[in-house]
């Protein structure tokens, strides 16, 4: 009896559980075609009606934004990624081409991009592409090139638009020309009231992050018959995403700091902030010209990330350099510029560091970066003595900034860099420092065999 | 998960006999058993699996909504439609009406919409506009009608006023004394029984809808010129009217949607708002050919003057070759309806929250607008800047297009200014011809961004230094010696009377005979000479030819030039250096133009026309060109008046005029 009893609930069991089980793969597939069956795009695989409604939505939206003059250029990394493996063959034909071979490869988006400036976001585009039978998000948020002045409003500008047709989204990122003649995208955040399952945004290519680039060239294209802009190096344009992240400056902090230590507007302070950004400005040029990848570090990085501006008791210029991207034409280089080397110190192998002297007193340092297994170190020589330094930092990544009208390179994780220099303390000005012994992360590192100190001790 | 689909399928058969005898064989057969098990066991496996990916997909579809949520904003999109109060049909309003000698105020449905009882401020009549159909307070003005000229400011505003509309009047300490018949006419036109007859001191409140009812008057009579009539409070109810009733049938389209907007939001704008025939809100004025300055940002710097604000749009938005894009609105505040203005034309504004008090705070407003404007077009090498109280001239853009590159390309230039502060109708002819002039004349100019981004901005003043921003422009420190283009006949005009540094004597006397442009396409003659050392070249060509007028003459007469035309004739006055302007200021004084601070001025010369002739006057010996001066002719001299003659007002400051 017992073993009876025994089946039969194990029957019932297995019965519910059944029953369980099929509601559940019906509200889940419920789930998920509200989610436009994205996921199961997956499971049902390249059916040749799927790749042709995805060409379908990206013509009819080639088509809604030409009837409206608007000028978009594609930036969709899959299909850039294609494109640019027949790049030349592309280039070259413009016959009509015999398959779908770009549009039509499964994803959920195509990604455009859009210049802010050569159109003028109008009511009749939106309801055009109502009547095409389009739907539509528009996603704002303040406007970053005037979140450096405390107390203007009335300003929010749109970043992303999505068009949702059938399966398929049209993804247009709207980059705006910032101080540094630089292209900006801002990042993709809901708000509140906002439909979260309008397609996944987790999947979209751009909007994790803000986004610099460079002005692209662009070149008309006809792929799988229709007309197109995109880059015209998709692969350096595809090299340039995957380090696009820009960081804002932190103007609200910045704020509090100067309510808190009044800004320095003495003559002597403007005057060396004019002279601080003209050579900063040089030294980008000359690395930039050299393909030299560098950030903003001590002093300076501490003045963008503390006030967004140079701090006029610094004195100096501070920049860093790995050194796997060190060139011997970078000395040559800066003295072409106008710019004599002052001093060097260490050698490519162990704590090298150039200094070179701008105008009126004002200098230049370019340290270079050694990287470890757990941390990067850069090296600091005293002339008189021969002794050794190590500044100490967690790893960091580089993400792109703007300061003083540049667009310029700064630790990712510049909370930990700054403070592995400057200590705990590093939001209290200190106007005597010691690059000795007021860092917090320095260590001795020995003394250069005297044998090598014409070498290693350059001063000019 | 699909290869779970079949098993379901299978399953529904649920005939007795065959439970039955599965049940029979399953007791039976052990192994048959262990599998059903099994089985079983791998079902709820299954459940717990499909449950689990579930619940993981919803908790990241969550997760999508990521950390930011802080503001709060809504969607511009989904605002489009005017905010309302939820209209019943017929609704009804309690409106309090209070007059008095020191204090008027008033209510509506309890809401006060206007209280004022400060003193010496604020006497005549109120007006209030309410919309029929919401309530909401559409227009607010106060006319000073014991003072001249105010009660036609009135009838001009109420005339503007749209049919139907709820307008309440209420006196503050005088209101008749200078309410002329026209004036009490339109109120009686009204409806109101007692304005006709209004007199020194009453007190009167009435409220009516333009061309229909009125919902109640009252009135206290004053017993005698010395004293005030008694307060008076009118309690009345306003029935509301439906939305559909209160607006316009206008083609849907774009512009329409705008206008509608606006419209059932501010009143005071005339024709904008009219129904049957719609003044235009887009100009679509002729594009300039090679257009230098169709990219150059244009700041138009406002304060709350949105009446001002209107009509300089108006203009600047007809001006050939404008690019409405690259215009923004700066507001020095959060005002409403400056903004509902921008809003109407398709601009976009940015309100800046002010900053310290009087000059400083147009000053504040003034950097923050310069920044923005670069900051937001970062390619621009170069920013126009209007004020809100400016006409522009249809050949604004055309020439500074044409005089632009001098700009780029001359160091020793300091701006380009619309404005010649001596250019009044009876001193400037020539709207072809430029000048070079060592004083910022401001009121529509052009500023480098160099300029700004290297010298201005890092030293400009800060806020409590309550300083006019134009005066500090105009110091050695800044202007380093470097110059400013004008022509001879403004490109602006400034019509406004209200303002920090402006009142209506002011204007009349130095701004409302200023000449302005209205010839579009001037083509402007010789720029070129504009440069540094060709203008040298020029100037000395001008003495050279010039005919040297008869200095025993009293320069102030009118005879003192001959009547010819098209002539170039030169005096000389005293000047025993550079900053010796006595005798160039009493003249500047008899011959009626800019006489508060010297203008105009290059290098001791100054450049005009009298009776069309140029007419250059130089200063002996401070001027460079004090060598063109026979030696026979002696330098004119004008004394100072005594102190006590200058007894006329005239404002500490001459700084120009803005917010």
């Amino acid at each position: 009896m017992q073993k009876i009893n025994k089946n039969v609930v194990l029957a019932l069991l297995s019965l519910t559980s059944l029953v369980f089980l099929l509601f559940q793969l019906y509200y889940y597939k419920f789930y998920l075609s509200q989610k436009n069956g994205t996921v199961f795009s997956k499971v049902r695989g390249s059916q040749s009606g799927e790749d042709s409604t995805r060409w379908h939505v990206v013509r009819k939206f080639l088509g809604l934004i030409s009837s409206h003059n608007i000028p978009v250029y594609l930036i969709d990394p899959l299909i850039l990624g294609l494109v640019d493996k027949d790049i030349e063959q592309i280039r070259s034909s413009g016959g009509p081409s015999p398959e779908c071979k770009y549009f039509c490869v499964p994803r959920d988006f195509t990604t455009f991009a859009l210049l802010d400036k050569t159109w003028k976001p109008e009511m009749g585009l939106f309801r055009t592409a109502e009547k095409m039978g389009f739907q539509w998000l528009k996603i704002i948020n303040k406007d970053p090139r005037l979140d450096g002045m405390d107390d203007l409003s009335g300003i929010e500008i749109p970043l992303h638009y999505i068009f949702k047709l059938a399966s398929h989204a049209i993804h247009l990122v709207v980059f705006y020309e910032r101080s540094g003649n630089y292209l900006w995208h801002g990042s993709l955040r809901l708000k509140q009231h906002m439909d979260r399952k309008f397609v996944p945004f987790r999947k979209l290519h751009f909007g994790r992050y803000p986004g610099a680039y460079e002005k692209p060239e662009l070149l008309l294209v006809s792929i799988d018959d229709l007309k197109v802009q995109i880059p015209k190096n998709p692969s350096s344009f595809l090299e340039e995403m995957s380090h696009s992240r820009f960081l804002e400056c932190r103007y609200r902090e910045a704020r509090a700091f100067f309510q808190l230590y009044p800004d320095d507007a003495s003559l002597d302070a403007v005057e060396f902030r004019k002279k601080a950004k003209s050579l900063l400005h040089l030294a980008a040029l000359t690395l930039n010209n050299l393909g030299v990848k560098f950030w903003l570090s001590s002093g300076t990085c501490l003045g963008w990330y503390r006030q967004c501006n140079v701090i006029p008791h610094s004195k100096d210029v501070d920049l860093g350099v790995f050194i796997r991207d060190y060139k011997a034409d970078i000395i040559p280089a800066f003295q072409k510029a106008g710019l004599p080397l002052k001093h060097k110190f260490g050698k490519v192998e162990d704590s090298l560091e150039l200094s070179f002297q701008g105008e009126d007193d004002v200098k230049l340092d370019i340290f270079f970066f050694y990287e470890e297994d757990d941390h990067i170190w850069n090296g600091g020589t005293q002339a008189k003595s021969g002794k050794k330094f190590k500044y100490l930092f967690p790893k960091f990544t580089l993400c792109w900034t703007e300061f003083v009208e540049l667009k310029v390179h700064v630790p990712c994780e510049t909370l930990q860099y700054v403070e592995a220099n400057y200590g705990p303390d590093w939001k209290v000005p200190v106007k005597t420092w010691d690059w000795k012994s007021s860092p917090s992360n320095v260590q001795y590192n020995g003394v250069w065999p005297v044998d090598e100190w014409d070498d290693v001790i350059q001063i000019y | 998960m699909d290869e779970w689909k079949p098993n379901p399928a299978a399953k529904p058969h649920k005939k007795r006999s065959w439970y039955l005898a599965w049940k029979y064989k399953l007791m039976n057969q052990r192994a048959l058993r262990k599998l059903c098990q099994t089985g079983a066991v791998l079902f709820l496996l299954v459940t717990v699996i499909v449950n689990i990916k579930l619940i993981l997909d919803t908790r990241r579809a969550a997760y999508e909504e990521e950390e930011e949520s802080a503001q709060d904003y809504d969607d511009e999109m989904l605002n489009v439609e005017v905010p309302r109060h939820p209209v019943n049909n017929k609704k009804v309003l309690d409106v309090e009406v209070y007059s008095s000698r020191s204090k008027v105020y008033v209510a509506v449905d309890g809401t006060t919409v206007l209280e004022d009882e400060a003193r010496e401020q604020g006497r005549g009549i109120h007006v209030i506009v309410l919309n029929q159909a919401t309530g909401h307070v559409m227009a607010k003005r106060v006319f000073d009608t014991y003072s001249p000229h105010e009660d036609e400011a009135m009838v001009l505003f109420l005339n503007m006023i749209a049919r139907g509309r709820i307008l309440i009047f209420t006196v503050k300490d005088e209101g008749s004394f200078h309410l002329k018949d026209t004036a009490k006419n339109v109120l009686k036109s009204l409806g109101s029984q007692v304005a006709p007859f209004l007199s020194w001191r009453d007190m009167w409140t009435f409220v009516g809808k333009k061309g229909g009812e009125v919902y109640g008057e009252k009135h206290a009579k004053s017993p005698a010129l010395s004293t005030w009539g008694d307060p008076v409070l009118l309690k009345t109810e306003v029935h509301l009217t439906s939305v559909e009733d209160a607006e316009c049938h206008w083609p849907d389209t774009e512009l329409n949607r705008r206008r509608k907007r606006f419209c059932s939001k501010v009143e005071g704008y005339g024709s904008v708002c009219s129904c049957k025939d719609p003044t235009p809100i887009e100009f679509n004025p002729d594009p300039l050919k090679d257009n230098k300055v169709f990219n150059v940002p244009v700041a138009v710097i406002a304060g709350n003057r949105p009446n001002y604000l209107y009509r300089m749009l108006r203009s600047l938005l007809s001006a050939q070759g404008v690019n409405p894009q690259m215009i923004t609105v700066f507001i020095d505040g959060y005002y409403e309806e400056p903004m509902d203005v921008v809003e109407l034309f398709g601009l976009s504004g940015i309100q800046h929250t002010p900053i310290s008090i009087k000059n400083a705070r147009v000053s504040q407003h003034y950097k923050a607008s310069l920044t923005a404007t670069f900051n937001l077009f970062p390619d621009a090498k170069f920013a126009v800047v209007l004020e809100e109280d400016l006409d522009i001239s249809v050949d604004f853009f055309s020439f500074l297009s044409q005089s632009i590159h001098l700009l780029e390309e001359d160091e020793s230039l300091y701006c380009i200014s619309a404005w010649n502060d001596q250019g009044y109708e009876h001193t400037a002819e020539d709207p072809s011809l430029l000048y070079r002039v060592e004083t910022m004349p401001g009121l529509g100019w052009v500023l480098r961004k160099s300029l700004y981004k290297d010298e201005l901005e890092p030293k400009w003043p800060t806020p409590e230094k309550l300083w006019d921003w134009d005066m500090w422009m105009r110091m050695p420190e800044q202007r380093k010696g470097r110059e400013c283009i004008i022509p001879d006949i403004s490109r602006s005009y400034h019509f406004g009377i209200v303002g920090l540094n402006m009142n209506g004597y002011f204007h009349e006397a130095y701004f409302k005979k200023h000449k302005f442009n209205t010839v579009p396409n001037v083509q402007l003659k010789n720029v070129e000479s504009l440069r540094k050392d060709a203008y040298e070249t020029e100037i000395h060509r001008l003495l050279g030819e010039a005919e040297v007028l008869d200095h025993s003459k009293n320069p102030c007469e009118d005879s003192f030039v001959p009547d010819t035309e098209g002539k170039v004739y030169v005096m000389f006055i005293r000047m025993e250096q550079e900053a010796d302007f006595t005798t160039w200021t009493q003249l500047a004084k008899c011959l009626h133009i800019w006489d508060l601070d010297v203008r105009g001025n290059h290098k001791g010369l100054w450049r005009l026309f009298r009776k069309k002739n140029h007419f250059l006057v130089v200063g002996v010996p401070a001027s460079p060109y004090s060598s063109k001066k026979p030696s026979s002719v002696t330098p004119i001299y004008m004394e100072p008046p005594a102190k006590e003659e200058g007894a006329v007002a005239v404002p500490a400051v001459p700084a120009a005029e803005q917010t």
